[in-house]
């Protein structure tokens, strides 16, 4: 983990912590919508096992970066490569990705149609060809490891906001990703409901899971970040741990960003 | 006890009918139009001579030609649907008291009947007092028979549905599914009744189901060619959906039967019943289409970008996120599509067949009703079929989006 603040490369985000090599590489990364450039050259590398918060204004780009990684947004320019797989438009490579990154969104994105426990068997029954019996229990811990194993049969519409979260982040859990990437995951939350989900990222983070986490959130950056980033206008400013962040920004953007949020 | 409830409708009326002058004066006036109309539709139910629709009944139902032994076929499917939809309520009974199979109303015993018959009748009043009106004006003991049968094989059927295994629901759906189908082949070709014999709301209900059956998936595929990333698929589904749409049904009917007569050889030419449903078919698909395409851009992105996060190939989201969430959403348009599409069918009139409109007025020319203005009856006939057919379709769909509504968004 490269976390020196001293010299100016700091743009470059490299690596890593551990030895396990690297999990997420992106090199001179574009991404265009229409004229806009919502990432200009961001180059990313994410050790296995490393918790990375991504934090930035509003635009910056945040969202964009890391749902180019599971190519909910398709790159323009640059390489990423997940686990030693690089993303291409080949359908096939695009799902391998997939099956091996978990998301979890700002809105939940819980199918209403389905009962919670079929929200999180449906991907591992579907994809991974698992069993519905052994699908079901896997489904009942990742309810018990979430906390809310009582609310299997019930409808998500029936839960509250923080619990329909938890079971968004179960529901990716299901699939046994290498990588989870967490868009906001708590910023459509009423307050009082906040920490029950932090609670279970920071469970996840301790039990080596491999994250990147875009968040306002910088009391779970300072807990839980081997590494924070800050984007501004689709580039990476300033890379750095929380206390870093926290102490001695270097960027005037940064202080600035900082000072609005803290 | 008579007393409590009697104050209680006085409370209730107060309140919601004479809660001031002005609702005073609405619930009077309005009450006295609403005893006008049903005064006179009385006076002419009650007060009119029937004896054409009496005699006509047969003809009414299934046509002048099917008679005799005949006549089983169109009873044998009437029984097998009723015994299908039975097992099916049944079953789901079942699905819906897993917890408590206790509260399941069983028609074997005997100390269940007052309330099935009661929430029968809740369900289908309108059907049952179509039937009572024409077992009345036939006074026809087979009718009766038939009647009675029928509403005992689907209380058998019930029966049955409830004690099947859990999980046996989707059969008893594909069941009840398929049976109208079995039915008209029973009718067809177990009966040997050919296509140009059938006749009456025997045809009719025939060219609906089946008009609706067949468009609706059709429909679906149109929705999904339209949203297709493939420029071929998409442009032919939009020619298709705008031609269909542009085109009036009784135009579609009248070419329908010359184009498919120019094209196809003599000997494979379908029937004009089956070219009608054909028709019917097509031109519903269109409208399908589009509804069907209101429902998936009804749906939040999110959904579809949730599914692809996890891996689920495109064909798994349309069938197990999209499309049950996009069809629920648009149940009313679906059924309002279908309604119309059954009210459409008279206009097999238009080529010929032996529809109830062409009938009705048929019934008006024989000799012993000729001349009397009498079609003022047996359209009344005929269109009380119609309205109470689409009635219950329309109760039965409210039904099912409360059902599917429940915890759900």
């Amino acid at each position: 983990m490269t976390t020196e603040p001293a010299g100016g490369g700091l743009r470059d985000a490299t690596v890593t912590r551990g030895a396990g090599g690297v999990m997420i590489d992106m090199e001179h990364v574009d991404k265009f919508f229409g004229d806009f450039q919502a990432l200009k050259n961001i180059n990313m590398k994410v050790g296995k096992q490393e918790v990375v918060v991504v934090i930035g204004p509003s635009g910056s780009g945040k969202s964009t970066l890391i749902r180019c990684i599971n190519r909910l947004e398709e790159h323009d320019a640059g390489r990423i490569i997940v686990d030693g797989v690089e993303l291409s438009s080949d359908i096939k490579v695009i799902r391998e990705v997939r099956r091996e990154t978990g998301m979890v969104f700002q809105q939940f994105n819980l199918f209403p149609h389905l009962t919670v426990l079929d929200n999180i068997t449906l991907a591992p029954r579907q994809v991974r060809k698992t069993r519905r019996a052994e699908a079901e229990k896997l489904g009942r811990e990742l309810l018990e490891r979430v906390q809310i194993p009582e609310q299997a049969e019930k409808y998500p519409a029936q839960l509250s906001g923080g619990q329909q979260q938890r079971v968004a982040i179960a529901r990716a859990l299901a699939m046994q990703p290498k990588v989870m990437l967490f868009d906001e995951a708590t910023s459509a939350l009423d307050p009082e409901m906040i920490n029950e989900v932090l609670e279970v990222m920071k469970e996840l983070a301790l039990s080596g899971m491999t994250m990147i986490v875009v968040t306002h959130e910088m009391g779970f950056a300072r807990e839980v970040a081997d590494r924070v980033v800050f984007m501004d206008a689709g580039q990476i400013v300033e890379v750095g741990t929380a206390e870093h962040f926290f102490t001695s920004p270097r960027e005037d953007r940064t202080k600035l960003f900082l000072s609005q949020i803290l | 006890m008579t007393g409590s409830i009697a104050t209680n409708a006085t409370a209730w009326a107060k309140e919601n009918l004479f809660r001031n002058w002005r609702d005073a004066v609405l619930t009077v006036v309005f009450g006295l139009i609403l005893a006008f109309l049903t005064i006179r539709v009385l006076s002419f139910v009650l007060g009119s001579d029937w004896e054409i629709q009496r005699v006509n009944m047969r003809n009414s139902l299934v046509g002048p030609e099917i008679s005799g032994t005949d006549l089983w076929g169109p009873v044998i499917g009437i029984w097998l649907g009723a015994a299908a939809v039975g097992v099916l309520i049944g079953a789901m009974d079942r699905a819906q008291h897993v917890d408590d199979p206790g509260a399941m109303l069983d028609p074997l015993n005997p100390a269940h009947w007052p309330q099935l018959a009661a929430r029968t009748l809740d369900r289908l009043w309108p059907l049952l007092a179509l039937v009572a009106f024409s077992l009345l004006l036939t006074t026809s003991a087979a009718g009766l028979l038939v009647a009675i049968a029928t509403l005992a094989l689907g209380f058998l059927g019930r029966a049955v549905g409830m004690r099947l295994p859990l999980g046996s629901l989707r059969w008893a759906a594909l069941a009840a599914g398929l049976a109208p189908l079995v039915a008209v082949l029973i009718i067809r070709y177990g009966f040997g009744i050919d296509w140009k014999d059938w006749g009456g709301f025997l045809l009719v209900a025939f060219a609906g189901a089946a008009g609706i059956a067949l468009s609706f998936p059709l429909g679906i595929l149109l929705a999904l060619g339209r949203r297709s990333k493939l420029p071929a698929i998409k442009a032919l589904s939009v020619a298709y959906i705008e031609f269909f749409r542009g085109v009036p049904l009784v135009v579609l009917l009248l070419i329908g039967s010359l184009v498919i007569g120019l094209f196809l050889p003599r000997s494979l030419i379908p029937s004009e019943a089956i070219r009608a449903v054909i028709i019917f078919t097509l031109f519903t698909a269109a409208y399908f289409a589009e509804v069907i395409r209101g429902g998936l851009q009804s749906l939040p992105a999110g959904q579809e970008e949730a599914a692809k996060a996890l891996g689920l190939p495109g064909w798994r989201i349309t069938t197990f996120i999209v499309m049950p969430q996009a069809l629920r959403n648009v149940i009313p348009a679906i059924v309002g599509q279908s309604i119309s599409l059954w009210k459409d069918t008279s206009l097999m009139f238009i080529i010929g067949l032996a529809e109830p409109l062409r009938l009705a007025s048929a019934f008006t020319r024989q000799p012993e009703f000729r001349g009397q203005g009498l079609i003022t009856l047996t359209l009344f006939f005929a269109g009380l079929i119609y309205w109470v057919v689409s009635f219950t379709m329309s109760r039965e769909s409210q039904r099912l989006e409360r059902k599917l509504g429940v915890g759900q968004r």
